[in-house]
């Protein structure tokens, strides 16, 4: 559920954005979803048909039994000699209808009670969770029996009750997700603004929680047909109906005479809910991860950056970081994308400097390539970056985390996923400093307490001890900005530091960041959209826009006097007091094509 | 934490009488005429009605289940009508099978499927392939399948292994190990095959959480990241599904046990469930309440200590 | 006999750690030190209690272990002494006259004698157990003196030597019996072996050992381990891997992976058959099956070879009788009496005026019948016009339904075939057990007054004449006689016992 409440947080914006495309279009270039949901579809077609396609699966000729393969007969009889085709294909029939049923009974009962307990909690929360374990622990054989004497030996009634005891694994996911979904600031802003709450369920929570239905659909697909399988093998199954699990169990009977039985049941039930596994999978992949393709090999990703090239462009380049002709690119071969393209930067000692630009311009895929914690995906394709003098395009991992922390620290964007949730403040402060600078872990403690001092925070011990939920947002991008500051570092990249947080919060942290700077000589680069924030702190400002940077120079200039006629909309946009970030507009690449996922 | 456990385990007996009414009814409902199934196909009706008298089936079933309660409160759960068994004995020679199976999957499980998850979230691309495609094979084979190939090759060609059969952890350790340990393999290929796709989910989910990328960016070693801070994150999921793995394991392992000859819980659910054992049902329907009772607070109390934030809620 | 055949050392490979101390340790209940084997039985059907009273068919070793029975039966279904040393009928065979043995106690110091035997005997006939309507007919039991007694009989029974070797001449010690639910789990007879309640898992496995001074024969297991399975793969790979001695396998397919297994002895047993039983023949439920012609086309309608050829994989033999082999009623020519002929049956059924065909229900138990039979006999059925409709039901389900509602017109069975013509004659063709809806007829009613009153071998013509009467009027629709594998390891020899699906404890001997 994680994955879901975050999936606009683990690629920054600037990344995140330019990549998405329509799930419909993701999925048609996923090569495992379309496959997998290919193979269910032809097995779906082909039970369909099976009337059309084969004789009377009843029809029994003792005879033949166990006879092999004939014409009108492709895959020869059973042991009571019925043609095993034409009952694999009427027994997918029943068993994939089956299933059907059983998904249907468990998503209806379980998704709305699931909504409900996890949007209003209180009473039938408590109720509804308590019935869901009393189904959990309820003899499902001795419901099965019962079923059946009240309702009749059929797989239809025993494919219901099982959908009944499938039920609180779907309550269970919807009522988690929802549960925490509710506290998200986007649903409580829904709520203020004045939305019912049959509307916010639909609009905001329905949609946090389809992508993990639909693979826990996938996922439960494929148990009911197991489960049924399972049931025809304990002998409580379908009688003369076929279906794939009473083949199976007839096999299993049959195996010192013909193993072979097994295989045409087996391959059905194995196919199609492998096919099942996969499609959820793939599923996973297309609605949750924006369609991030699988990384290439490690060797193949060093040896496309190891070769920075130095522009000419470059002119004089600053001591503490110098950024040349950077490109960032995400896929490979045919299908790469570069979302930054020629990026020249400088910061120079104690100098602050901004890079403004609007969701998706590609300014924190700038930052994360100078700090090397690109996502998975992406890599620096071409340029130089100079941290401190030191080329580290190219720079092997070893060497490159011995500049992170100590000479160029991190100030992240989303101060409470930012810190791990499993760890104290404290702990989390002090582990890179016994790593790092080797204290003991007394010095070290009492170092983060100094810290957090540093970054006024009132009663230092408590949030020492606090975990990072027992502390406020404000409170927790003090706490990364004194993790920044832990090994003393020479240059911060600090990426929209404050956007997260409150107004008056705000104000306090950028003092905060302002004191820092000057106290240490810092350089900064502040990664931000917000030219006010630029006003206030910034020397120097970088103006990004799809990639490219469209206009630099000293603060005062650009802002009173803009260039570049995009720096302009947004100085306009600012003073109009229009929102501080516009509805996102997909940018193209450089060919023009919509940027694929 | 003390308080959650005390109310967890109030609900859980709460739970436990509520389930065992409910299955009490349920159990009177399909009309099993078990005094007959007793005597035989050949008995006269008078003697099937003086059975039926003589085990109380004659009663309203209010009464049967006051009358079960007060000798279950007293500490006497009856004696099986078709073994004439002490339910308590029966179900505490069972009740070690069972569990030796469902720790032994669990303790494999746990480590196969997180060795296999992990390196397949780290490392993506072939080695995850790989990985998801053992992944699919294990959980779309047959289970019975894979028994029936296990015996076959381990027990009766190579003789490794008992065929059938189970030795006590207190008669013999090595004969318990021996009689185990292909059940336990048998069992473990599908669960080691799911649970390694969670872990490896869980693991890409927490991988790309923004604290992993902050505590890169402040120069932490990758193993240390992987090992300290993923991990842990990412064991909360894997860890309440291996414990649904393990409650499903107290009555699933049944094809297995039959196969093996274990006289464990799961055949002796089946068995008795379809002969209309009342007292044996309904003492194994108390075990399995408790089981699950106490296997989901130990999962939730060690989700709670690896995630300070599952505590508070 | 135990011989572990696994692990040796040398079965190499990572596992084979634990797995060669497992063989150490592995032999657990062995005959360390002691000179006679001990035998494994494995079996799937288990005693509901060790009280004799409960005692039936398949679970009688379980009991002959711990009981001696009055009268002993041999393997080949003859009658020896045993704690009675002799008997005698009167002429009208309404009173039997036993002597007993006087060198007899039971554990605690009870004397085994007539008294015994007249309190075990009461306490059977008014039991709620399975075969205690085998004893309705005991008026009284006369003791004479402590080793003589007197059985009166309201009715001469031809099978009275046979309920005296089987369950109702269990004797167990007339002072446990203040106590029955004690004897259920702890019985108290004078048989050769005791019961081993510290190795004993009931509904597992019971564990006998030799009981001291037997007063007896003494058998030549020092121990008896029977364990209870409830698949026969399960059993067929411990017979395969050595772990069990010996066990009875029903499954054909069972018996054919056994086949090359070199070191398995199997001994054919020939106890149960299968088919319809048919006992509407009044019509009740089904008005066409009162002609006997509907009858006969039925039996003419099923392809007996095929089914016996393809479900049994030709282990057994086609019948059209449902007397056994051992038994004096049987007639080697009435096995072929019905041959498969559709047209025949067609022809039979448009004269009962039935041409259009019928519909016949019938109670199917997926444990009894396969996919197969079902199947073979819906499609037989349907060759000749006649619609079989199978209603799934449960075990017990069924029998209600059978027994006690009459739903249903007939069954189809895995029936035993008692070696005692007798035995036969009541449970199928008297009203009452399997004559469901009490139907008889008129040579019936004058044959089985004289058969009743005679030894077997007395009333061949009577018994013959029944048998063929039965055959011809189709009172039933017998499919084949089953025949199962005894089988035995290298160690173990055992005789198939007359009468029984699964051998006598006696039967059993080490080999060499």
């Amino acid at each position: 559920m994680s994955e879901a409440l975050t999936s606009d947080n683990h690629l920054p914006a600037g990344a995140a954005a330019p990549r998405r495309a329509k799930p419909v279009r993701r999925f048609l270039r996923n090569p495992q979803a379309v496959i997998s949901a290919l193979v269910l579809g032809v097995v779906g077609g082909a039970v369909l048909l099976a009337p059309l396609l084969s004789t009377d699966p009843g029809a029994a000729e003792l005879s033949k039994a166990f006879a092999g393969a004939e014409p009108g007969h492709p895959l020869g009889f059973d042991s009571a000699g019925r043609d095993v085709w034409s009952r694999l294909l009427h027994g997918g029939r029943n068993t994939l209808g089956g299933a059907l049923i059983a998904l249907a009974v468990a998503l209806s009962i379980g998704v709305p009670s699931g909504l409900v307990a996890g949007y209003y909690g209180k009473w039938f929360d408590a109720v509804a969770n308590w019935a869901g374990n009393f189904v959990m622990a309820l003899p499902a054989m001795v419901v099965l029996l019962a079923s059946r004497a009240i309702l009749g030996p059929t797989m239809w009634v025993l494919m219901v009750v099982l959908g009944v005891l499938v039920a609180p694994s779907f309550f269970r996911l919807v009522r988690g997700i929802v549960a925490t979904v509710r506290g998200e600031l986007y649903v409580d802003a829904a709520r203020v603004s004045g939305l019912r709450d049959r509307r916010i369920i639909a609009r905001h929570v329905l949609i946090v929680v389809r992508a993990p239905i639909i693979i826990q659909i996938a996922l439960v697909a494929g148990i009911a047909i197991s489960l049924q399988a399972g049931l025809e093998f304990l002998g409580i199954g379908s009688g003369d109906l076929p279906t794939w699990g009473a083949m199976l169990n007839e096999a299993f009977q049959n195996v010192q005479r013909s193993p072979l039985f097994m295989l045409w049941p087996g391959l059905a039930l194995g196919i199609t809910s492998a096919a099942l596994v996969l499609l959820a999978s793939a599923l996973r992949d297309v609605l949750e991860d924006g369609g991030t393709p699988p990384p290439r090999p490690r060797a193949a990703r060093r040896a496309r950056v190891s070769a920075p090239t130095t522009s000419d462009s470059a002119g004089a380049r600053a001591a503490l970081l110098s950024v040349r002709d950077l490109a960032v690119s995400y896929g490979s071969g045919a299908s790469a994308v570069d979302v930054v393209r020629g990026v020249d930067i400088d910061v120079a000692e104690g100098e602050v400097v901004g890079l403004v630009g609007q969701s998706g311009s590609g300014k924190s895929q700038t930052a994360f390539s100078v700090l090397g914690i690109l996502p998975e995906g992406g890599r620096v394709s071409r340029g130089s970056i100079l941290i401190a003098g030191t080329e580290v395009v190219g720079l092997p991992e070893k060497r490159y985390r011995a500049l992170r922390g100590g000479v160029v620290a991190y100030v992240p964007q989303e101060p409470m996923t930012n810190l791990d949730p499993a760890f104290t403040v404290g702990g989390q402060l002090v582990e890179p400093m016994r790593l790092r600078l080797g204290l003991s872990r007394k010095a070290a403690a009492e170092r983060a307490l100094e810290l957090l001092r540093q970054v006024e925070i009132a009663d230092p011990r408590r949030v020492f001890d606090a975990y990072p939920h027992e502390i406020s947002g404000g409170m927790a991008q003090r706490v990364l900005i004194a993790g920044a500051m832990s090994c003393d570092p020479k240059l911060l990249i600090a990426d929209e530091p404050t956007t997260a947080l409150d107004v008056t919060v705000q104000a306090e942290v950028l003092e905060l960041l302002r004191r820092l700077q000057a106290e240490r000589g810092l350089g900064v680069l502040l990664v931000t959209h917000d030219l006010g924030v630029v006003a206030d702190l910034c020397d120097r400002v970088a103006v990004m826009n799809a990639g490219r940077i469209v206009e630099t120079g000293r603060t005062a200039q650009v802002l009173t006097r803009p260039q570049d006629p995009y720096t302009r909309t947004l100085i306009e946009a600012v003073l109009d007091d229009a929102p501080a970030r516009p509805a996102w507009v997909a940018p193209r690449a450089a060919d023009g094509a919509e940027v694929p996922a | 934490m003390l308080r959650f456990a005390v109310r967890r385990l109030a609900a859980g007996l709460f739970l436990l009488f509520v389930v065992s009414f409910v299955s009490f009814v349920l159990l009177s409902v399909p009309n099993l005429d078990v005094a007959r199934q007793l005597l035989g196909q050949s008995a006269p009706q008078h003697a099937v009605d003086a059975k039926t008298a003589e085990l109380g089936l004659d009663q309203p079933i209010l009464a049967r289940y006051a009358q079960w309660l007060g000798d279950a409160l007293a500490g006497d759960l009856g004696t099986s009508w078709f073994t004439s068994e002490n339910v308590l004995t029966a179900i505490g020679h069972r009740l070690p099978v069972t569990l030796s199976l469902m720790l032994g999957v669990t303790l494999v499980t746990a480590v196969l499927a997180f060795l296999l998850g992990v390196w397949a979230g780290v490392r993506r691309g072939a080695v995850d392939r790989i990985v998801q495609v053992l992944g699919v094979v294990g959980y779309a084979l047959p289970g019975f399948l894979v028994t029936l190939v296990i015996v076959l090759v381990f027990a009766v060609q190579l003789r490794w292994f008992p065929a059938i059969g189970y030795i006590p952890l207190t008669t013999s350790v090595p004969g318990w190990l021996s009689t185990v340990t292909l059940p336990i393999l048998s069992l473990s290929v599908a669960a080691v095959a799911g649970v390694s796709q969670q872990v490896r989910s869980s693991v890409i989910d927490v991988l790309r959480q923004d604290y992993v990328r902050t505590l890169r960016a402040r120069g932490l070693p990758p193993g240390r990241v992987l090992f300290r801070h993923v991990l842990r994150n990412a064991a909360a999921p894997a860890l309440t599904v291996l414990g649904m793995q393990f409650v499903g394991l107290l009555g699933g392992a049944v094809l297995v046990e039959q196969i093996f000859g274990l006289p464990g819980i799961g055949s002796m659910t089946v068995t008795y469930t379809t002969r209309g054992d009342t007292p044996v049902i309904m003492g194994l329907v108390m075990t399995t309440v408790v089981c699950v009772v106490v296997i989901n607070l130990g999962v939730d109390l060690l989700v709670g200590w690896l995630n300070p934030k599952a505590r508070a809620a | 006999m135990r011989i572990r055949r696994f692990p040796t050392a040398g079965s190499a490979g990572v596992v084979a750690a634990a797995l060669v101390l497992a063989g150490c340790a592995g032999a657990g209940g062995g005959a360390a030190g002691q000179s006679d084997p001990t035998l494994d039985i494995a079996t799937m059907t288990f005693p509901q209690s060790l009280d004799p009273v409960t005692a039936i068919g398949g679970a009688l070793p379980f009991f002959q272990a711990a009981y001696d029975s009055l009268v002993k039966r041999e393997p080949d279904g003859a009658y020896s002494p045993m704690l009675a040393t002799g008997w005698t009928w009167d002429t009208d065979r309404t009173k039997l006259s036993l002597t007993l043995r006087d060198d007899v106690r039971f554990d605690d110091g009870t004397p085994f004698d007539a008294a015994a035997v007249k309190a075990n005997l009461e306490r059977f006939k008014a039991s709620s157990g399975a075969n205690a309507k085998w004893l309705s007919g005991l008026e009284r039991v006369e003791v004479i003196d402590a080793t003589r007694v007197v059985l009166h009989l309201d009715a001469p029974d031809p099978a009275y030597l046979y309920y005296l070797s089987d369950a109702a001449g269990l004797m167990a010690n007339p002072a446990a019996f203040a106590d029955a639910e004690r004897l259920k789990t702890t019985p108290d007879g004078t048989g050769p072996y005791e019961l081993d309640a510290a190795q004993t898992v009931v509904g597992t496995k019971w564990v006998y050992r030799r009981a001291d001074d037997y007063w007896g024969e003494r058998l030549p297991f020092d121990g008896v381990t029977m364990t209870v399975f409830d698949n026969e793969t399960a059993i067929v790979n411990g017979l395969k891997t050595g772990q069990i001695d010996t066990a009875v396998v029903q499954d054909a397919n069972q018996q054919a992976s056994l086949e090359g297994a070199t070191t398995l002895t199997t001994t054919p047993v020939d106890f149960d058959y299968q088919g319809i039983l048919l006992f509407d023949r009044a019509g009740v439920v089904t008005p066409e099956l009162a002609d006997v012609r509907v009858r006969q086309a039925l039996n003419h309608a099923i392809d007996r070879k095929t089914m016996l050829e393809q479900i049994r994989r030709g282990k057994g033999a086609v019948t059209s009788q449902v007397f056994g082999a051992d038994t004096v009623a049987y007639d080697e020519s009435l096995d072929s009496y019905y041959a498969h002929d559709p047209e025949k049956a067609k022809q039979l059924l448009a004269e009962a005026g039935h041409a259009d065909g019928f519909e016949l229900k019938m109670p199917r138990m997926t444990s009894i019948v396969s996919d197969a039979i079902a199947a073979s006999l819906q499609s037989d059925l349907a060759d000749v016009g006649i619609t079989l409709t199978w209603v799934d039901v449960d075990q017990g389900d069924a029998l209600r339904r059978i027994f006690q509602d009459r739903e249903f017109s007939g069954f189809v069975m895995n029936n035993g075939q008692p070696a005692t013509d007798w035995l036969a004659i009541k449970d199928l063709v008297l009203p009452g057990t399997f004559n469901v809806f009490g139907y008889t007829d008129e040579t019936v009613r004058s044959l089985v007054p004289k058969i009743q009153a005679a030894q077997a071998e007395d009333a061949l013509d009577e018994l013959r004449a029944l048998n063929r009467h039965l055959v011809e009027d189709a009172w039933f629709v017998p499919f084949y006689r089953m025949t199962y594998a005894l089988v035995t390891d290298g160690g173990v020899t055992a005789l198939p016992q007359s009468g029984m699906a699964v051998p006598s404890l006696y039967n059993y001997q080490p080999t060499g």
